[in-house]
């Protein structure tokens, strides 16, 4: 069988590690701009998100019984590109509201 | 002239030799359990579905183990198909019940029956190249709205899509921009999550004005947006739930879109549509807006397959940074073509990939206008 194979994306620019504050969890995440996100998980990662563990709300919709997604994770990785810890690709500035653009 | 080292070259890796392991859609049961013989081609074969009088529905290898009558051009009799050659019986667990003519049943007459389930009003097939039983825990999620009054019935499509390997359909759930190219809509933002043997796709679109009808009415209204969740569970079979939103209310609607392989060059897809009756909406009304769904997906799928017959398979897309995740995917997808105990974490391991749709949505937008300005010049 072929070996998947890996994102051409990915060649000048890996997946890069970030740690959840909240519960320690440990993913590679990429961010291309400020608004795109990719995360990559791990099933220990998986298993220590506290997030997680919450009971999806019930539905009687079959695709709204799944873990969305973890919005303190979501605010770890932003908060790693805003620090320069997780390289943002496409070298923008952060976008900040021209209220604080005028009050640096 | 360009020197052809720095020319970027197709690759395309030995497709995949065996068919997918995993529950899929046959169709729906009303139109099978007739009392009739149904031959299906899948998975490189050919098959015969069919109900006995106890009403459940079987799936047997067509081929009767005697002298190799097709049994799909036989009769159903009692619980047992019957082959048109000389009248052997087989039950849906592949046994062989009675031969008219013999004083008893040979040893070891027993054909492949495959595992079967009905849910929702429709037909799964289990295929397992290594022969295993489906197990537990890999299900089809139930949709309860099937059997709601206040949801319409199924409306059901059927097309044979000559010339491409099934695994072509299966990369939309990752491709945002052709939402925008080849099914005309304005996908404004986007997000897929892979885990385990499902794949979700989060999808909210605008409506397209430059689509719509120029003159929006009662029975045509314009719709202004859409909210969609969409998922494979397992292999082939996707349930997208869609909301339509209109000016002045939202219409639910449930979407199936599954196939399943006759063999590595052709498959069968399917789509079905139930819509949700609103209160003030009469009946004909949500009936008559589940065909037009319906009409509008299938229109969109015809130009989904004239992509697919001319294009070539490329295991080494070049994508920029506003595509999907095409590679991740496929790596998701592979799980299903290895066996069992070949699975590998990064296959299933949790993934998630959130598009940003600012330049696509800017483009977009101008395209839209010069479409209008022409539409109005």
């Amino acid at each position: 069988m072929i070996e998947p194979r890996p994102d051409v994306r990915l060649e000048d620019a890996p997946m890069q590690p970030v740690d959840c504050p909240s519960c320690g969890a440990q993913v590679t995440a990429r961010k291309s701009s400020w608004d795109q996100t990719t995360v990559q998980w791990t099933s220990p990662a998986l298993a220590q998100c506290l997030e997680r563990r919450r009971a999806v709300e019930e539905s009687d919709r079959p695709n709204r019984r799944a873990f969305p997604g973890c919005p303190a994770l979501r605010e770890a990785v932003r908060e790693a590109a805003v620090r320069g810890i997780l390289d943002v690709q496409s070298g923008e500035p952060l976008k900040t509201n021209p209220a604080q653009e005028a009050h640096p | 002239m360009t020197r052809n080292d720095e020319i970027r070259y197709i690759e395309v890796d030995a497709g995949p030799r065996r068919f997918a392991r995993g529950w899929h859609c046959l169709g729906l049961a009303r139109d099978l359990a007739d009392g009739k013989p149904h031959q299906v081609a899948a998975f490189g074969q050919k098959l015969v579905v069919f109900a006995g009088a106890d009403g459940g529905l079987n799936v047997l290898d067509a081929y009767c183990r005697h002298m190799g009558g097709d049994l799909s051009q036989g009769e159903v009799k009692g619980d047992e198909i019957a082959c048109p050659f000389h009248d052997w019986r087989w039950g849906g667990d592949g046994r062989c019940k009675k031969i008219p003519y013999a004083r008893r049943v040979p040893l070891r007459a027993r054909t492949a029956a495959w595992p079967t389930m009905v849910q929702d009003g429709m037909l799964f097939v289990w295929n397992d190249p290594e022969g295993n039983a489906p197990p537990a825990d890999v299900t089809i999620p139930r949709i309860p709205q099937v059997d709601d009054d206040r949801w319409t019935d199924w409306i059901w499509y059927e097309t044979v899509i000559e010339g491409a390997n099934c695994r072509e359909i299966v990369d939309n759930v990752v491709d945002m921009a052709h939402f925008f190219y080849i099914h005309y809509s304005f996908p404004t933002y986007f997000k897929n999550v892979f885990e385990g043997t499902s794949a979700y796709q989060y999808m909210n679109g605008d409506g397209r004005e430059d689509v719509r009808p120029a003159t929006p009415s009662k029975n045509n209204p314009a719709v202004l947006g859409t909210t969609s969740v969409a998922a494979y569970h397992g292999p082939s079979f996707m349930i997208d739930e869609v909301t339509y939103h209109y000016e002045d209310l939202d219409v639910d609607t449930i979407l199936i879109n599954c196939h399943y392989p006759i063999d590595e060059n052709s498959f069968v897809l399917q789509y079905g549509i139930i819509v949700e009756k609103k209160d003030g909406i009469s009946d004909e009304d949500a009936e008559l807006m589940a065909a037009k769904t319906g009409k509008f997906i299938k229109y969109g799928f015809e130009q989904d397959v004239a992509i697919w017959k001319s294009k070539a398979r490329i295991d080494n897309p070049l994508l920029c940074e506003e595509d999907g995740p095409v590679y991740q995917l496929r790596r998701w997808y592979q799980q299903f073509y290895v066996d069992a105990d070949a699975v590998t974490p990064e296959m299933t391991d949790r993934f998630e990939f959130e598009i940003d749709t600012t330049r696509p949505n800017e483009a977009w937008r101008a395209e839209v206008e010069q479409n209008l300005a022409a539409r109005h010049g």
